[in-house]
């Protein structure tokens, strides 16, 4: 037999259809696995991402919004009445929380004080810890593509070389047209590797800072309201 | 969550249209490289490289060698007849003859009798005006003319062999643009002086090197050996040139024979000079 023809069999891409279908179908079956696996990661990851992107531009809004009515001089107890009315996140949430507890307190018949001030805190810190995990829910998927989706492409490469020098060795002839289908497909797994990778590691990195950022305002406002309830537990304890 | 359906449809939209423009830009195209030219390279070996006669690498393959001709024949060379069989050619020659030739042949004795009586005053009648020239025999003679044997002699060189055919042939013959047959190639020169020079040893640590250049005159048998001692061509004095000059000698005498020399070129290598020079040594 014709190490011509041998090479044709084992190997029937030829290098004149190198498009991407022929190449993803004459792929050995793992190395499909291998890029449907990538191709899979690389929507969650886009999708994660455009979720992430809404949800910071409407958290980051809904903040301006608070700050700005918090701080207009409104009455906190018709802030806490328009605010209660629907499921509120973020500012609002651990503004509502903080409120309730303070009420609860009030118009129970024993005044209990003393542990009021601890309480509120713990309050507003379980909304904070509850709000941070609503942040970055989801966030650890883009860090574990980042890091491990060029190792899965390297994998797919490592496969697909391994079929070439099978090829060679098969054909007993060292001709690209030989090794140059396998080496191709090899590589366009790590390529769609990287294509996944990347993204993932730039989102994750911006989400990461952003998420850092929006749980340090959320801990400045609690402190500061906490320290404003404070102030008027001290005044009516005295009064 | 909603938030979370719609994000997933538009990455699955975004890798799609991607994967769409992939598809239509990767395709199609084929890399079709144009086979190169192949260039045809003779490989030469040393012996058929000095060999080599003088030619046109370009010309023209002729199908059959011309025979070498230098001069046109004035007429074709005449095909050889093929030999007829000969049985039927008398008996055609034979067949007529017993038809006409009984009238004559066979005359009746009185007739001959009666000739020769006629005959005998005839001859005495014509002997005396003048001698009649012997009459032809029977064979026809080769004529022989001493007036034209001039004419049969070929004037020209005796040592001459020219073919003659019907085509003179011009063409060059197919061979490098530069082969000549009868020298020495450049490998035996070669071979002989690496010869002498590993046998010789001039002296070491002369100042001019120059000054120690030795030029030999070998005169060879066709067995290789020396045919006569060999002659020093230059000269020069003190101690050190004659220590080079007599190594030079003896590196002569050692390398004998020079069988790297063929035997074909004899007449190339029988009488010739050979050139002792330190700096070749030194020089590595």
């Amino acid at each position: 037999m014709n190490p011509a023809d041998m090479a044709q069999s084992v190997l029937p891409l030829t290098s004149s259809d190198l498009s991407l279908f022929t190449l993803f179908w004459h792929a050995h079956w793992i190395v499909k696995a291998v890029m449907l696996g990538l191709l899979g990661c690389s929507v969650w990851v886009w999708a994660i991402a455009i979720d992430k992107l809404v949800l910071y531009g409407r958290t980051r809004r809904g903040m301006d919004r608070f700050e700005q009515a918090f701080w207009s001089g409104q009455s906190l107890e018709e802030l806490y009445r328009s605010l209660s009315a629907k499921p509120a996140h973020s500012m609002a949430a651990i503004f509502v929380g903080a409120m309730r507890e303070w009420k609860r307190s009030f118009e129970s018949t024993s005044r209990s004080f003393a542990g009021l001030q601890t309480r509120i805190e713990k309050v507003m810190d379980v909304a904070i810890a509850r709000e941070v995990e609503r942040l970055e829910r989801r966030l650890l998927v883009l860090a574990t593509v980042g890091s491990a989706g060029p190792f899965i492409g390297l994998f797919g490469t490592v496969w697909g070389i391994m079929t070439s020098f099978q090829s060679i060795a098969a054909s007993k002839n060292t001709s690209l047209a030989v090794v140059a289908p396998g080496i191709a497909e090899a590589l366009f797994a790590t390529a769609i590797g990287l294509v996944a990778a990347i993204p993932a590691t730039i989102f994750y990195n911006k989400f990461a800072s952003e998420v850092n950022k929006q749980a340090q305002r959320l801990e400045g406002f609690a402190d500061e309201f906490a320290a404003i309830l404070s102030r008027q537990i001290d005044e009516r304890g005295v009064g | 969550m909603n938030r979370e359906r719609i994000a997933s449809a538009i990455s699955v939209a975004l890798h799609a249209a991607v994967l769409l423009w992939a598809l239509i830009s990767f395709s199609g195209k084929a890399l079709d490289a144009t086979p190169v030219d192949s260039l045809p390279v003779d490989l030469v070996s040393a012996d058929q490289f000095s060999k080599m006669m003088k030619g046109q690498k370009d010309a023209p393959k002729k199908e059959q060698p011309a025979p070498l001709v230098e001069k046109l024949a004035e007429e074709p060379p005449k095909p050889i007849e093929e030999p007829k069989p000969k049985v039927v050619e008398k008996k055609q020659e034979i067949a007529p003859q017993p038809a006409a030739a009984p009238p004559e042949a066979a005359p009746p004795p009185d007739a001959i009798a009666e000739k020769l009586k006629k005959e005998p005053p005839k001859q005495e009648a014509k002997v005396d005006p003048k001698p009649v020239p012997p009459k032809k025999l029977d064979k026809p003679q080769p004529k022989f003319d001493a007036d034209k044997i001039a004419a049969l002699l070929d004037k020209r060189d005796p040592q001459r062999h020219v073919a003659t055919g019907e085509v003179p042939n011009l063409a060059p013959a197919l061979g490098a643009s530069q082969g000549n047959d009868k020298r020495l190639s450049q490998s035996e020169i070669d071979a002989l002086r690496a010869r002498l020079m590993s046998l010789w040893n001039p002296p070491v640590g002369i100042q001019d090197p120059e000054k120690f250049v030795i030029r030999i005159r070998l005169q060879l048998n066709r067995d290789g050996k020396l045919a006569a001692p060999p002659a020093v061509l230059t000269s020069g004095d003190g101690q050190l040139f004659a220590s080079a000059r007599d190594s030079a000698i003896r590196a002569v005498f050692r390398a004998q024979p020079f069988d790297m020399l063929r035997r074909e070129t004899y007449d190339t290598w029988k009488d010739i000079e050979v050139t002792f020079d330190p700096r070749d040594m030194f020089r590595g």
